[in-house]
């Protein structure tokens, strides 16, 4: 099989594959296209980024809610939408928000559960809530405005991982280049004499 | 469960919100450029540039917004 390559030394191997893997997780699919180093360049800059907001929120400000955004914008998270794309380290959202919509007990004394209260709540998923909800509002009175900068981190990082995968699947976005301006053509197309 | 806190080091609610920006700003840079280049050292070029670009107009922004201010 033809391997696609956008320049002589980017082997992208199986594309979709490797775009998957980065989607799983941060330079996972550079890892698998022999591209290492750029990899760990991807899962330091995005997971560390990723880590360090989570943190900052104390693991509660990544969490998605299964509301209709036109009905319940109040409970909608859009955060979620830039988060989502870190992969398996934000995944457990949405499994959480899949619970508790379905009327199960959250994992793990509700990590990564949405700090939300609803009167139709089973007493047993409620008492878990109720510790949800009570820690992320404690989470301000701690640290100020600092959650709204690990929110900000969390969702950078999920946007910027876009970015990872579409290299991944793509390859780098400039296909002809070198590394000393000399050795750039002076004309676009012109030919270096 | 929640995370150890990681305001054990250092009270992180003294922390100027703007020193948050420049990690950020360095991250963005850096995996940009490699999304548009493979060799190394048009990455660190390109990511120097862009850090350096991001980091002026945000200070102009604020010069500008800080005397706007005083004038007011």
């Amino acid at each position: 099989m033809e391997q696609p390559t956008t320049a002589p030394n980017v082997p992208l191997k199986n594309r979709s594959l490797a775009a998957l893997l980065a989607l799983t997780w941060p330079g996972l699919g550079h890892v698998y296209q022999g591209r290492t180093a750029k990899g760990a360049l991807y899962f330091l800059c995005i997971f560390g980024l990723y880590t360090v907001g989570f943190a900052l929120g104390e693991g509660a400000n990544v969490y998605w809610t299964w509301v209709n955004p036109l009905r319940n914008p109040e409970h909608f998270r859009l955060y979620y939408l830039g988060q989502f794309w870190v992969g398996l380290p934000a995944w457990p959202a949405l499994i959480q928000a899949t619970l508790i919509q379905q009327g199960f007990q959250p994992l793990f004394n509700g990590f990564m559960a949405a700090p939300m209260l609803d009167l139709a709540m089973d007493n047993g998923v409620r008492e878990v809530m109720q510790d949800v909800v009570r820690r992320v509002f404690s989470l301000h009175q701690k640290y100020g405005g600092l959650k709204e900068i690990g929110d900000i981190y969390t969702t950078i990082a999920g946007l910027l991982n876009i970015l990872a995968i579409y290299d991944a699947f793509e390859g780098p976005a400039v296909h002809q280049e070198s590394t000393s301006a000399s050795e750039v053509p002076s004309t676009p197309g012109g030919e270096s004499s | 469960m929640s995370l150890p806190a990681v305001g054990f080091l250092i009270p992180l609610g003294l922390i100027n919100a703007y020193w948050f920006a420049p990690p950020l700003i360095l991250v963005i840079s850096l995996v940009y450029a490699a999304s548009r280049h493979e060799a190394w050292p048009l990455i660190f070029r390109h990511a120097t540039r862009l850090f350096l670009m991001i980091t002026g107009i945000l200070a102009l922004v604020t010069i500008i917004l800080l005397v706007i201010n005083t004038q007011v």
